[in-house]
């Protein structure tokens, strides 16, 4: 098994974005990789919809299936707002990756709430993390061929930081066990969108 | 995925979600009867095994109740095989009356009942900590300590069961069921056993001279495993010389304690106790551990069972030990690595690695400007529909009961219950599967109100038939609503009596609500499709106005399943667009319906065409028109 020591990523969107998906993706390619993976997620009522959250961690000196408090590699957020209200698992050296499409729930629609500024999100993030990159997964997912794989455009986004320790070719290999048929092509061709743009993206920024 | 759990590699890792792993230890321990009633965050066990039962030659059913896939296992046990049921901490209740007598039957087959708990309450109605029932039947508990621990033990504890003869309890949690990590394999249990009956009155019937005969028996058999679980591998002491502080921690929290001890930098500096049979506590250990160190911290989620037990071991062994633990450790909720990291750096004056208050301040400061985004039904959920019929009904004949009345909607367990939130505000109470029905019966002999209990299908079959009986005998004027959406949908879409599939994809008789409800004598029975609004409507009114119980079915196939099979037949969604010009901004598909696909901005409103299933249903409820299918290309 693997020496590596520990990389916790926690993973945040609306219910019905697909991180859980990410997860399982990630966590098999992490084996495939021979690292010891622990994780979590909240599954039931609390999915429908509302704030998720799922953690995924690596390295031998991980335990709990949380990521603790402070202590995020990086947080790959499907959704802008969700990424501020989990704030509180950043440092200074956390990978921020903000998908930039917001999706307002009927709280706000309703008049019990308000959606926030988005470029005070940002703005937020960024006193926070010195790594903050933005990204808009449904315009690439679609590109890719459907808006449904935002998801894996997120994990290209993830694998294209460069924080992982886990190969390409055993992620894109765990989307093909993950998924059937020809969504394949589609989420893999979104995680190699993904990649790109974060390559790049992080490429402007040195 | 699934049928990699039949692999017979052992020694291959695979990554798995803590259920397939429990799942998986069944079938390492020879697991031949398996059954369970879906219920977060036990569900994906018994759904594992029953994509895989055929190919792994095992029965598996989704029963109609927990009780009654506590029976089922139990029989299985009886005639010699292995056997389980699983099911949530609530779930234990309703199986509540079998789990206590199985205590005096003990075990012949290994019998293994595994109580997911939920701390937290993340989707359930309490908080309730198994480990006292099972300590009230007699029953000894092993509690993992992460995936590979719920798999290895899951194997063990028929075994187990079969060694001490009796029935044992695996207690998952939240963040055991639903975590996941990697497994290492263990081999697969290969013998097949075939089931013999044997009479045995004074074993089986039990009568009053059967629970005297077989009480002390049962006595026995728990003080022998109280011997035993010392050396069992779930309990591990790590003494180390000289330190003052030793922590005891049980099932998944002692993954919080060992990372928050390194986090700390105390490895090597505090004794540790890992106790994974937390009943009966393996006594030799903790005395060990106990006269070693000046202060012992307990740390466990939710209640101070362990804490309880190693106080009173302290007691009787006069040993002179400061025993922490819910002092420290919240009595509240799920634990985490922060909780562990507090509570040692206080007793042990360390500071922590992380200024938590900090984080706890720019959390707060936040908080204010985040939007409020509570769990809700998806898009196109006909639960929505209906909810709108429903109460548009109550409204036209609540007049009749006189001034200042409302109508009163008892609710229950489901997808559904999430319409206790604004727009609809449709469930007054909810307090346990088919309570719904149970509380309307009382309150149609106190309050003169419409009087409306809504459950779901599955829900209606597992509880919701006795109450139902009761109105009818009872004269209870009540307006039954079934949301016959086809599925268990919160749980995972699993088949059940009105489904005409088993668990293990045979198709069997269609049991349907509404005939149910007919041969229970009730007199007044229709079926509605929520998503006609008009009809729905109609049908409403007229149950709510006839005189004795009434009982509506509101079928419509669960949305998300029903966008899963249009996906999979390569059907076009077309999603529903606002005509700008001709909305008067009414408010009424926000302030009366509140899809989520629905959004107002300022005072436009849109609807999203990634989300919107296009069921239509704000279409008619719209008293403009001005909602129209999104024309393609």
């Amino acid at each position: 098994m693997s020496e590596f020591k520990e990389l916790n990523i926690v993973l945040t969107g609306v219910g019905g974005q697909g991180t859980i998906a990410m997860s399982e993706v990630l966590g098999k390619a992490a084996v495939l990789d021979g690292f010891k993976v622990r994780g979590s997620e909240v599954l039931g009522m609390a999915q429908r919809g509302g704030a998720v959250i799922t953690y995924l961690r690596l390295g031998k000196e991980v335990y709990g299936p949380m990521v603790p408090e402070g202590k995020a590699d990086v947080m790959i957020a499907m959704e802008p707002s969700e990424a501020l209200r989990n704030l509180r698992f950043l440092s200074k050296d956390t990978i921020v990756v903000v998908g930039m499409r917001s999706i307002v729930p009927p709280s706000v629609s309703l008049g019990l709430s308000k959606y926030p500024d988005v470029e005070d999100v940002i703005k937020k993030l960024k006193e926070l993390s010195n790594n903050v990159i933005t990204i808009d997964p449904y315009k690439l997912a679609t590109e890719a061929g459907d808006a449904i794989a935002a998801n894996m455009v997120m994990l290209g986004a993830l694998a294209g930081t460069g924080k992982l320790p886990i190969k390409v070719e055993s992620l894109k290999q765990a989307i093909r066990e993950r998924f059937k048929g020809k969504v394949v092509e589609v989420n893999l061709k979104a995680f190699d969108l993904g990649y790109s743009y974060i390559k790049e993206a992080l490429k402007r920024k040195t | 995925m699934v049928s990699e759990l039949l692999k017979d590699v052992p020694g291959e890792r695979l990554f798995l979600l803590g259920n397939e792993a429990i799942a998986r230890g069944a079938l390492e321990g020879g697991v031949q009867v398996a059954a369970a009633y879906p219920g977060t965050p036990s569900s994906e066990i018994l759904m594992t095994l029953a994509s895989i039962a055929k190919d792994a030659g095992i029965y598996v059913e989704w029963s109609t109740n927990e009780k009654v896939a506590l029976e089922v296992a139990l029989a299985a046990s009886i005639c010699g095989l292995r056997a389980m049921c699983s099911m949530k901490h609530v779930g234990l209740n309703v199986a509540h009356d079998p789990f206590v007598t199985a205590g005096y039957i003990g075990a012949k087959g290994g019998f293994v009942v595994v109580s997911a708990d939920d701390p937290w309450a993340w989707s359930s109605q309490n908080e309730q900590d198994n480990r006292w029932v099972a300590k009230q039947a007699y029953i000894p508990v092993l509690e993992p300590s992460d995936v590979q621990e719920a798999k290895d033990m899951m194997a063990a504890a028929f075994n187990l069961s079969e060694q001490f003869n009796h029935v044992f309890m695996l207690r998952s949690v939240t963040r055991i069921g639903h975590a996941r990590g990697d497994v290492t394999l263990g081999p697969l249990f290969k013998e097949k056993r075939k089931g013999v009956f044997k009479k045995d009155p004074s074993w089986l019937t039990y009568v009053p001279a059967t629970a005297r005969k077989n009480r002390p028996l049962m006595i026995q058999r728990l003080e022998k495993i109280k011997k035993a679980v010392n050396g069992w591998p779930f309990n591990k002491l790590d003494l180390v010389d000289g330190a003052k502080l030793g922590i005891i921690a049980s099932g998944l929290s002692y993954a919080y304690a060992i990372e928050a001890v390194k986090w700390l930098g105390l490895e090597g500096k505090v004794s540790m106790l890992k106790i994974g049979t937390t009943h009966p506590i393996p006594e030799e250990l903790t005395k060990k551990l106990l006269s070693s160190v000046e202060e012992v911290l307990v740390i466990e989620e939710l209640e101070p069972f362990v804490e309880l037990h190693v106080k009173a071991l302290a007691c009787e062994e006069d040993i002179k030990v400061k025993v922490h633990g819910k002092d420290l450790i919240p009595v509240i909720g799920e634990l985490s690595t922060r909780i562990a990291v507090e509570a040692i750096a206080k007793l042990t004056g360390t500071p922590t690695p992380v200024d938590f208050s900090m984080l706890d301040k720019v959390s707060s400061e936040v908080a204010p400007i985040l939007p409020f985004r509570p769990p809700i039904m998806c898009p196109g959920c006909p639960h929505r529909a209906s909810f709108y019929a429903i109460k548009v009904a109550a409204q036209r004949v609540i007049k009749s009961y006189g001034e200042g009345v409302e109508p009163i909607y008892p609710g229950d367990i489901g997808c559904y219950t999430l319409a206790f939130q604004p727009p609809l505000s449709t469930v007054d109470t909810t307090i346990c599967m088919g309570g719904s029905i149970g509380i309307a019966n009382g309150l149609a002999h106190v309050v003169n109100a419409p009087i409306i209990p809504c459950l779901g299908d599955s829900t209606f079959f597992h509880a919701g038939i006795p109450p139902l009986i009761n109105a009818v005998y009872n004269k209870a004027k009540i307006t039954v609503v079934v949301l016959d959406n086809l599925t268990t949908a919160m749980t995972g879409f699993q088949p059940h009596p009105g489904t005409g599939l088993t668990a293990m994809g045979d198709s069997t008789v269609r049991l349907k609500p509404e005939d149910v409800a007919r041969g229970c004598g009730v007199e007044f029975v229709e079926v509605a499709d929520p998503y006609d609004v008009k009809k729905a409507i109609d049908i409403m009114v007229k149950a709510l106005k006839f005189e004795g119980p009434s009982l509506v079915v509101m079928r419509r196939l669960c949305a998300l399943e029903a966008l899963r099979q249009k996906r999979k037949k390569g059907e076009k969604i077309v999603p529903y667009t606002i005509d700008q010009e001709k909305c008067k901004k009414c408010d009424v598909c926000v302030k009366m319906f509140a899809c989520p696909s629905i959004v107002k901005t300022g005072d436009t409103y849109t609807i999203d065409p990634i989300t919107c299933v296009g069921c239509g249903v704000c279409a008619q409820i719209c008293p403009y028109k001005a909602i129209i299918p999104l024309e393609e290309g």
